[in-house]
């Protein structure tokens, strides 16, 4: 990794000059550059020059009671480098960089909402997570923010929507949630229609946020671990695991073999299924109701899978800081093996339907189509930006748990489409299946888990994993007690969903479900 | 006078005619949701009855129980009367049928009650359009015109294909195409029957065709708005539209009612064997709509007119060759009409 950070080093140090800024390091190993807020552009614009896939990840902030931090946590090379700056709490004012990353819309939109951060010369500023009745000046993450009771009284803020289809033509809105039966959590995007085709979609979220990142403020370490897997039903053991590599970082644990085996194991488990249950619902939202009924009547295999290795159905709760609770019994193996071949046989007969079938085929194929330049300026993550050509998967680029001894490929497609996006997680199930099975044959002795100490010392760290939507990315500052300063949370879909516009704007209304819906969203994620 | 009228009473009120229209058509209604929930390895209704076999009638019953709401804004009357007027039609066209041999009031066809029914069910349809544009709602209003665009696309082949068999018979007569098929025409013009189920297909709204509906793009369609007496009578329809499909194709390309006749009279067996027939037709309609997902709007309309047109315009020519050539050069040219 070090090359890669000594080429981001030369490309700022070529453009900015010595004096206005400081280099740090970012736990576990990522380069940090400490400047002023007027120089943060400039900085970010050279890390920028380091590669044509070189965009955001994602901002946090941080409450620092007389001035806000801001982290600009940019991906390039494989690799997470970050632009830091503080900006004072009194008058909290940064130029925002959306203008030129597209993506940073929703990052900066979710500072603004939860820090009062203004971004100036954003091109939308409007609220974006927190509701819109919610008291103008309240900003939650901010450590003297004194949060409503449930007798609080909010103001009134209905708005009439009027109709647009009173002049004849026949050019409306639709409004395709919160509830819709296209979507399977409740979110908003408002569909401008002319006719059959689509002019314009405007995202709307926030709808299940339930404020899991200032929850996990005034909770334990401990605690924690259970709250962020519950932030999300279906990528939930990545939640888990990427909180605990965060805290680990921090204390500097080695976790053991063993243990980073099990995780490995939990996490693909939950790809598979995941990923099953994406190609179900794609079945549904084009009509296809036998396709979706047989693709998760085979996920309940992947399920009881998960039940037999964790113990819990759904939500894992197999992790903890230091290595996994349960370990995998010698007993259990035949039959996870067995489940995982048949798991393949139905998995291959999909991926080739998916193929073959001449009527899916119609409903996906060069439908939502996302370019490699869009998806890189729209910071699209995980299957979405792998199916536009872009080879990022963070088990490559950062290999975490065991991954850097259990054999994988990435799978990229070039066309970009709703067919392609689908066919990728078809390819990476039967990847997910060679890597467990590879991982149970070589599961080391030893122990699952190492004692950790309770109190976090003050540090920070990031880490990421490959959630099956993509690249999940956490923040975790500690304080020295066994309460968290300040986590972060960015899932993959909040960055991904920036992207639905482009995929819908100029189709067809009935192609904008099966294009929704094959970025995977889920807003339990995105909303925390 | 009295005794007949009596019987044409019956006849038209009980069998064949409205009361065993409805009970048939739900009957067959069950049969989908039964064999298609099978077919996507799903139970099924399963609670009323044997085998779930009465849950398209506590559906009916429960709906008819439920308060009427009419929405703020919506054309009140249209939005009342439509799907009133839909179903009357559709349960009237089934008048003209053979169903146990006759039509339900005997010898009430005559020559041209083809293109009657095909009219008729096209009106049915037009009903259905303005169900959905009374609402204001946008869903029922695109769901609406999609109804339009897909019957544009599809109600000329249509016509064309129906009439195949009518070239053969040399009569517009529903009853006389079916009495007249000694062999039935499914043998004889194989690619006409394809292409009328693939249209009645669409007719009916059934996968790949069921685009005014799309659940998952514009909730209900048409029917967005509508709750208690007014779902119940679109749902009625829906199923006197299936039944109605399903039997004209029978009529037209299976012989109608007519098979074997053993002990009893003819009429019991007559009926028996048309309402095999149409399960025959009612399970195909319901296996091609749960092997496929559904088309676009746009992909449909292509489909209709750069595909379906010249096949029928074909089959028609096809059709023309059959029966002046090929039937007289086997030996079949006096059988048919």
């Amino acid at each position: 990794m070090s090359d890669v950070n000594d080429r981001i080093l030369s490309a700022v140090k070529e453009n900015i000059p010595q004096d206005k800024f400081s280099i740090e390091v970012l736990k576990p190993d990522s380069l940090a550059f400490r400047t002023s807020s007027d120089m943060v552009i400039p900085t970010i614009k050279a890390i920028l020059t380091t590669s044509d896939d070189a965009t955001l990840s994602t901002i946090s902030s941080v409450d620092l009671t007389d001035r806000f931090e801001l982290l600009y946590h940019l991906r390039t090379l494989g690799t997470i480098a970050t632009v830091r700056c503080e900006i004072p709490s009194a008058d909290p004012r940064i130029t925002s960089i959306t203008p030129f990353i597209p993506g940073a819309n929703f990052a900066e939109r979710e500072a603004a909402d939860f820090l009062g951060i203004v971004f100036e010369k954003h091109p939308d500023p409007s609220r974006l997570i927190v509701p819109d009745a919610w008291p103008k000046d309240l900003y939650p993450l901010r450590k003297s923010a004194e949060m409503p009771t449930p007798d609080t009284v909010f103001e009134d803020i209905t708005v009439q929507e009027t109709s647009a289809n009173t002049n004849g033509t026949i050019r409306m809105k639709i409004v395709i949630g919160p509830q819709h039966p296209a979507l399977l959590e409740p979110e908003r995007f408002t569909v401008d229609v002319d006719g059959e085709t689509v002019t314009k979609v405007v995202p709307r979220i926030g709808y299940c946020h339930r404020g899991v990142e200032k929850a996990a403020e005034s909770r334990d370490y401990m605690k924690d671990v259970y709250m962020v897997e519950r932030i999300c039903g279906i990528c939930n053991s990545c939640h888990s695991t990427t909180f605990c590599q965060a805290v680990e970082t921090i204390l500097e644990t080695d976790v053991p073999a063993r243990g980073r085996f099990i995780r490995t194991i939990v996490l693909e488990l939950n790809r598979i299924q995941s990923h099953l249950l994406l190609i179900g619902h794609a079945g549904h939202e084009i009509g296809y109701d036998t396709f979706f009924q047989y693709v998760w009547r085979d996920r309940e295999i992947v399920m009881d899978l998960i039940e037999r290795v964790t113990g819990n159905r759904v939500i894992s709760s197999i992790l903890a800081i230091g290595g996994v609770r349960r370990d995998i019994k010698e007993s259990s193996i035949p039959t996870i093996k067995d489940g995982l071949s048949k798991l393949r046989t139905r998995s291959e007969f999909y991926r080739n339907m998916l193929d073959e079938d001449l009527t899916l085929k119609m409903r996906t194929e060069n439908v939502g189509v996302l370019s490699r330049k869009d998806a890189v300026a729209m910071c699209a993550v995980g299957p979405v930006a792998r199916a536009s050509g872009i080879e990022t998967d963070v088990r490559l680029e950062a290999p975490y748990a065991a991954y850097d001894e259990v054999p994988f490929k990435i799978i990229t497609r070039d066309e970009g489409d709703s067919w392609a996006r689908i066919r990728v997680r078809a390819d990476e199930l039967l990847n997910s299946i060679e890597m467990i099975e590879y991982a149970i044959d070589n599961l080391p002795d030893g122990d699952i888990r190492v004692r950790t100490p309770r109190r976090v010392p003050e540090a920070e760290a990031i880490n990421r994993v490959e959630a099956p939507r993509g690249e999940l990315f956490y923040y975790v500052k500690g304080n020295g007690t066994q309460f968290p300063e300040r986590v972060k949370i960015r899932t993959p879909t909040l960055t991904n969903l920036q992207s639905v516009p482009r995929l819908t704007e100029g189709g067809n209304v009935a192609d904008f479900p099966i294009a929704f819906a094959s970025i995977d969203p889920c807003f339990s994620c995105t909303d925390r | 006078m009295a005794g007949l009228d009596l019987i044409y009473f019956l006849r038209v009120l009980v069998f064949p005619g409205f009361v065993f229209i409805i009970l048939i058509a739900l009957f067959y209604d069950w049969v989908c949701r039964k064999i298609g929930a099978r077919m996507q390895n799903r139970i099924g209704p399963n609670v009323a009855g044997p085998a779930g076999i009465l849950q398209p009638l506590a559906d009916i019953i429960k709906l008819f129980a439920k308060e009427r709401l009419v929405p703020n804004d919506v054309r009140a009357i249209l939005f009342i009367i439509a799907p009133i007027l839909s179903f009357t039609i559709l349960i009237f066209t089934t008048m003209f049928l053979p169903i146990d041999g006759n039509t339900a009031v005997t010898a009430f066809g005559f020559e041209g009650d083809l293109i009657l029914v095909l009219v008729i069910v096209t009106l049915a349809n037009i009903f259905l359009f303005l169900s959905g544009w009374a609402s204001t709602n946008a869903y029922s209003k695109i769901g609406a015109s999609r109804i339009i665009m897909q019957f544009v696309a599809y109600d000329i082949p249509l016509f064309l294909v129906a009439l195949t068999p009518a070239f053969l018979v040399q009569s517009l007569s529903i009853s006389k195409i079916a009495s007249n098929q000694s062999i039935p025409f499914i043998f004889l013009l194989p690619w006409s029957f394809i292409l009328f189920v693939i249209l009645f297909q669409s007719e009916l709204e059934k996968d790949p065709f069921d685009i005014p509906h799309a659940e998952t793009e514009i909730v209900g369609g048409f029917e967005t708005e509508y709750s208690g007496t007014g779902l119940a009578f679109l749902k009625l329809s829906k199923d006197v539209q299936l039944f109605l499909g399903s039997a004209l194709i029978v009529e037209l390309f299976l012989g109608g009612p007519y098979g074997p006749v053993f002990i009893g009279p003819a009429f019991f067996w007559y009926t028996i064997w048309f309402l095999l027939k149409v399960l025959f037709i009612v399970l195909l309609g319901e296996y091609i709509s749960k092997i496929v997902a559904r088309f676009r709007i746009d992909q449909v309309l292509s489909i209709s007119w750069k595909l379906i047109m010249p096949l029928t315009i074909i089959s028609v020519i096809a059709t023309l060759v059959v029966k002046i050539w090929i039937l007289p050069f086997i030996g079949l040219g006096g059988v048919l009409g």
